[in-house]
């Protein structure tokens, strides 16, 4: 661009007549833009610097390891990175609660406890690192044919979805699991007792083996012709 | 007509869509016009096309649109809409106009009358569309783009239709660069104002619905008008009416359908389908019939390139909008889903109307525009939409089942539609489900307020659908069960009793009737389920009874004609009016049957008042008739105690009855001692009017089933007692006493403790306390029948007064307490004869009431038994000299004073609470470990006394009464 910008300048100035005070001009000029230019290019790479501080902190190695863990690709990791580090206002290279819940929409949602939650299931210290945050998001990639799809297949999605109603992490979805998420999303203008009724029919719904709970494998099963692989996926982006 | 006729020729609408039919009929009927010369109209006049005949269809189309879906895939039906109409009219038009420069047309091919023709011919036709792909079931995703595409590149034709137009009548010449800015700025305002009206539309249709409550009928009418003035509205101002009254409709259909009645909503749903489907039919057949006339011109390598250059641009537009959506698109288009998109690009009755609306004027190329359109449509059509269904097979197109969601996936779905934006919220990423959430709770917030009458909370969809499930889980139910009581109600209970009661009637001697009985049942189950339906349907058609009989009958006939409102209750009342009649009937058939067998009795009491229908239904009674024969019977009678530990008591019945085992266990065994000293006496009156009115009294009075089946009956223990009597005169007598007591007993008992009943039915807890012994003593045996007790009737007289039995022979009562809960439950009751009195071991059972009642409680064994077994045990035994035990007991003095009273008592009730036991629960829990041997038992003796059915005769009333706190327990100790 810069070379461009200066062959512009000069076949300007060769169409200027009086050649050699423009010439002199011109280079002027020329060695000013180029030091402009290369002064642009020095901030840019500063603000790369600052904005990416942690990007260089994010190793090439580092990045592989990620990419081997959870499939997205390098540019996907490092547009998720940026991300994360935009939520990261701590600077600590971690993400607490109080961070994921500054987002203002995700914080009017009404999951965003569960949400949030899903992220820090792996963590012991309340803390989320980028690997655990990839590992979650991971799970939300769109399915690609012919190629291995870590951590975002059919059944991926669904145990993660499975897990976040299972809040005991007994293996099944108990009816008061169950009525309290639907507490968080119908809201507050309907009866207990509407709302219970609903949760039983439900539960009798997907129960097979009658045990008043939804297994998994009941969940999976009741969710069968659900397009899972389309409704928990997003598009990232590169 | 014509439709249905291709229905009924099942072959020909599988081969061919529905409008390829109709054209043909059109053809047909335009033939027979023009050969006949009579008619030379033109039956479809873009006026009529676009004010009458679109929009219903669009409105339809509209109304119904799956919305999420048409919003998830939004971006890609606009990509088609818009770019691709444009593509397609462009090229069709440049073609076009490039091979007329060569000359094969042989005439003057405008570039402007080319692309006026290729705007008109591009874009996709939603009538078509719908007519075809409602047809062939593809996928939703595919469904909804090209329908979609359809539906929306109208905003794109009608402004490059006037556009050109435009343009052609000012000629080419004078056409200046912003002339085109403007046609592109025209599409902005065409498209959006139309949307904007359409929406402002939709909105205040549903504002309108709010405030319809009171006049149902007009409801649909609003939906239809209002949507129609948006169309209307919006041609007004030029701007795109299909748009427009596509989103009324979408926008309208999420307020109105939570505002407007079921019934409503069912109107709408089928005028609409009706509205559109017709427009349809006459659109296609108009289009038939206007292709035969005189003044086609026909241009045959026109004709041919047009289709061509239709088919190859639609296929090559699709394909390349296509790679363009793919970058954005989460579910990517497959080739296949391309080609049928690209093979779905059906024209039709849109692009006849707007080629008609050409003037011929301008353009000279009209009348060939015309028949060059119909070629096309026909080519669409018939080609395509013949070919379309079999390539879909062929090709292994995703298509799908309609299906209404699970609860499970429509809680899930929505889990996930907020998880995504939450996922997407944290990923800074404002894709589809961002904005739908943050477009829910802007409605949810305050548009949904707003318009809807009910606002329902944020997730309407998950009530809408549990309540559907509910109501079809419901209709179910009843349609499983309707056949099994109407069975019982038509053949056995009703017939058995009739037969049962005018048995006895005619005899006069119990002996009859036990003769004819051929059941003498004591399995539990058997007796539990076969009482409990006849309950059941006992039960309900005393509330029928209650209901409609009681009142004088109305007819339900409007008295003036209102057209704003329907009477919903019409159909109904017809079913009522029939069932009404045959319950009259049979209940006149009761009431004189009665009558007959109190004749020659003195009759205290007629009346029977309201109130005491409220009594507790819980007390089950069985009855025998007879007395003496039960006294006779003592051998027998003592074996079966023996047997008490078992679950059931047995009780001979007299023909036709049925014995009952009350299979109850008692939940809790701490009942007082007075309330049940009470009861008992109250119980035995019953059983006994129950059995003489009733032959069948002991189906009915085996409550335990029904105790079970219906919840609130469940709280209270059940007594059983088996009084013995010896005529049924005698009984009928003393059924008159032992109803008061009875009555009072159980008032008590409620008193006490309120019944489930009573929580559960508000209506029925008017004369708790009210209701005296006085009234009580009024009722009749079988109205205080606890299946009746259930309703409350509000007949006044169902029974006369029956007189007491100066001297009851003897009657020996088991009261046993029931637990409804459980079958097997700890204390039982057996029934006991005389055998029972000698081995009365009332002292032994330690219980207080006994010694008043002394004489007569006896089984001794059982008692023992029951009390071990913790739960409270009655035993009522009716002697025949036995003076009314109610004296004994504390009961009210009211019910002492009652006119029958003290010739009346022939039961005393023996408790036998035991240790009292508060424990009893768990001694219940041992009482169910009773061996089966012992019910065995119980059960050999019956049988036994089946085969000398006249020896026995025993009575049995079953008791129940809830015992729920420890602390009633303890202050009817201390009351006895």
């Amino acid at each position: 661009m810069r070379d461009d910008k200066s062959t512009q300048e000069i076949t300007a100035a060769d169409t200027d007549n009086e050649l050699v005070y423009w010439l002199t001009t011109c280079l002027n000029r020329y060695t000013a833009e180029t030091n402009s230019s290369r002064s642009y290019t020095s901030y840019t790479q500063g603000r790369n610097t600052m904005g990416n501080k942690s990007s260089l902190l994010l190793r090439e190695e580092e990045i592989a390891q990620i990419q081997e863990e959870t499939g997205f690709t390098p540019n996907q990791i490092e547009r998720l990175y940026s991300r994360f580090t935009a939520l990261d206002k701590n600077d600590c290279g971690t993400l607490s609660r109080e961070d994921f819940l500054r987002i203002p929409e995700l914080a009017i949602n009404p999951l965003s406890e569960r949400i949030v939650s899903a992220f820090f299931a792996e963590s012991h210290d309340d803390r989320v690192n980028f690997l655990q945050f990839m590992r979650v998001l991971a799970h939300f990639r769109p399915i690609r044919k012919n190629r291995e799809n870590k951590l975002n297949s059919r059944e991926d999605k669904l145990r993660f979805a499975f897990s976040m109603y299972d809040l005991d992490n007994d293996g099944k979805i108990s009816r008061d699991e169950l009525l309290a998420i639907l507490h968080m999303m119908v809201g507050v203008n309907i009866s207990e007792e509407q709302l219970s009724s609903i949760a039983e029919r439900t539960i009798i719904e997907a129960d097979t083996n009658n045990d008043q709970m939804i297994s998994f494998e009941e969940f999976a099963h009741a969710l069968e012709r659900t397009d899972v692989e389309q409704k928990m996926s997003i598009r990232f982006l590169n | 007509m014509n439709r249905r006729s291709f229905h009924m020729a099942p072959k020909l609408s599988k081969i061919f869509p529905e409008s390829c039919l109709l054209i043909f009929v059109g053809v047909l009927i335009g033939a027979l016009l023009l050969s006949t010369h009579s008619v030379h109209v033109q039956p479809l006049t873009p006026d009529t096309f676009f004010l009458y005949m679109l929009p219903p269809i669009i409105l339809d189309a509209g109304y119904f649109m799956p919305n999420r879906l048409f919003f998830d895939h939004l971006g890609t039906i606009l990509l088609f809409a818009v770019v691709g109409t444009v593509f397609n009219t462009l090229t069709i038009g440049l073609s076009l106009w490039a091979c007329g420069q060569t000359g094969m047309f042989a005439f003057q091919t405008p570039l402007l009358d080319m692309l006026l023709f290729g705007a008109l011919i591009s874009a996709v036709d939603p009538v078509a569309v719908l007519a075809v792909f409602e047809e062939i079931h593809v996928d939703e995703i595919l469904y909804i783009v090209v329908f979609g595409e359809s539906l929306l590149n109208d905003a794109v034709t009608v402004v490059l239709y006037h556009m050109f137009e435009a343009y052609t009548e000012m000629g080419p010449s004078k056409l200046v660069y912003t002339d085109f800015l403007a046609g592109f700025g025209s599409f902005i305002v065409v498209a959006f104002g139309g949307t904007c009206i359409g929406v402002i539309w939709g909105f205040a249709t549903g504002l309108v619905t709010r405030f319809t409550h009171e006049v149902r009928v007009i409801e649909p009418i609003f939906i239809f008008v209002m949507a129609y003035l948006a169309y209307l509205n919006a041609e007004m101002f030029h701007m795109s009416g299909i748009l427009a009254i596509t989103f009324c409709g979408i926008t309208m259909k999420n307020y109105v359908e939570a505002n407007i009645s079921h019934k409503s909503h069912t109107t709408i749903k089928y005028t609409m389908k009706m509205l559109s489907s017709s427009s349809e039919t006459i659109i296609f057949m108009f289009l038939g019939v206007a292709t035969v006339n005189n003044n086609h011109v026909w241009n045959t390598w026109f004709v041919l390139l047009t289709i061509v250059f239709c088919s190859v641009f639609r296929i090559i537009g699709v394909y390349i909008l296509s790679a363009v959506a793919n970058k954005f698109r989460l579910h990517k288009l497959k080739t296949v889903e391309k080609f049928v998109m690209s093979y779905g690009g059906l024209r039709g009755a849109v692009a006849f109307a707007l080629v008609l609306l050409i003037d011929p004027k301008v353009v000279k190329l009209q009348p060939m525009f015309v028949t060059t359109t119909i070629a096309v449509i026909y080519f669409t059509v018939f080609i395509q939409g013949i070919t379309i269904k079999p390539l879909v097979k062929i090709l292994n197109v995703k298509t799908v089942e309609k299906r209404k969601p699970t609860m499970n996936e429509r809680i899930h779905e929505r889990f996930m539609d907020h998880l995504m934006a939450g996922i997407e919220d944290i990923l800074g990423k404002h894709g589809n489900h961002h904005i739908r959430d943050k477009f829910k709770r802007f409605d949810n917030r305050f548009i949904r307020p707003f318009l809807l009458r009910n606002y329902q909370g944020a997730e309407p969809k998950i009530l809408e659908t549990y309540s559907k499930l509910a109501m079809r889980d419901a209709i179910e139910y009843m349609q499983r069960n309707a056949s099994t009581i109407g069975n019982i109600s038509g053949a056995e209970s009703m017939s058995a009793i009739f037969k049962n009661y005018t048995n006895a009637n005619l005899n006069g001697s119990p002996s009859f009737s036990q003769l004819d009985s051929s059941t003498w049942n004591i399995d539990m189950q058997e007796l539990e389920y076969n009482p409990s339906k006849k309950d059941l349907t006992d039960a309900r058609i005393h509330h029928l009874l209650a209901e409609e009989l009681c009142k004088p009958y109305r007819r339900h006939r409007r008295l003036s004609y209102s057209r704003h409102a329907v009477n919903d209750k019409d159909l109904g009342m017809q079913v009522n009016y029939k069932t009404h009649m045959n319950i009259r009937r049979l209940v006149g058939d009761r009431k004189h049957h009665h009558k007959r067998s109190k004749r020659g009795k003195q009759d205290g009491k007629n009346h029977v008042s309201f109130p005491e229908f409220q009594q507790n239904g819980s007390a089950k009674q069985f009855t025998h008739d007879y007395i003496d024969e039960v006294l006779q019977e003592d051998d027998e009678v003592p074996r079966r105690e023996n047997d008490d530990g078992g679950i059931t008591f047995t009780a001979k019945s007299p023909p036709g009855y049925k014995e009952i085992s009350p299979t109850s266990s008692h939940k809790e065994n701490s009942s007082s001692l007075l309330n049940q000293l009470a009861n008992l006496p109250g119980f035995n009156p019953l059983k006994a009017r129950i059995v003489k009115q009733y032959a069948k009294t002991p189906e009915e009075i085996l409550p335990t089933a029904v105790e079970k089946s219906l919840p609130w009956r469940r709280d209270r223990s059940t007594y059983n007692f088996v009084p013995n009597e010896d005529i049924l005169e005698e009984d009928e007598r003393r059924m008159s006493d032992d109803n008061d007591t009875y009555m009072t007993v159980a008032e008590q008992a409620r008193v006490a403790t309120p019944t489930a009943t009573e929580t559960m039915l508000p209506w029925k807890r008017d004369d708790i306390e009210g209701s005296g012994a006085l009234k009580q003593s009024e009722f009749p045996a079988w109205a205080s029948n606890k299946e009746y007790l259930a309703y409350s009737s509000p007949s006044a007289t169902f029974l006369g007064g029956i007189e007491k039995p100066k001297h009851p022979k003897s009657i020996i009562g088991l009261f046993r307490r029931e637990s409804s809960g459980s079958t097997q439950g700890g204390g039982e009751v057996i029934m006991s004869d005389s055998e029972g009195k000698a081995d009365s071991l009332m002292g032994e059972s330690s219980s207080k009431g006994e010694s008043s009642t002394g004489p007569k409680l006896g089984p001794s064994l059982l008692s023992k038994r029951s009390t071990s077994l913790g739960g409270p045990t009655v035993l009522l035994m009716e002697d025949v000299a036995h003076s009314d035990p109610l004296g004994a007991s504390s009961r009210p003095a009211s019910i002492m004073q009652g006119p029958h009273r003290g010739q009346c008592r022939r039961g005393s009730m023996l408790e036998l609470t035991g240790s009292l036991s508060r424990s009893a629960i768990t001694e219940e829990k041992c009482s169910k470990s009773l061996p089966e041997s012992e019910r065995m038992g119980v059960r050999r003796l019956a049988l036994g006394q089946q085969s000398l059915p006249r020896d026995t005769f025993s009575r049995q009333h079953t008791l129940t009464s809830n015992l729920t706190s420890s602390s009633s327990d303890d202050s009817s100790d201390e009351n006895t």
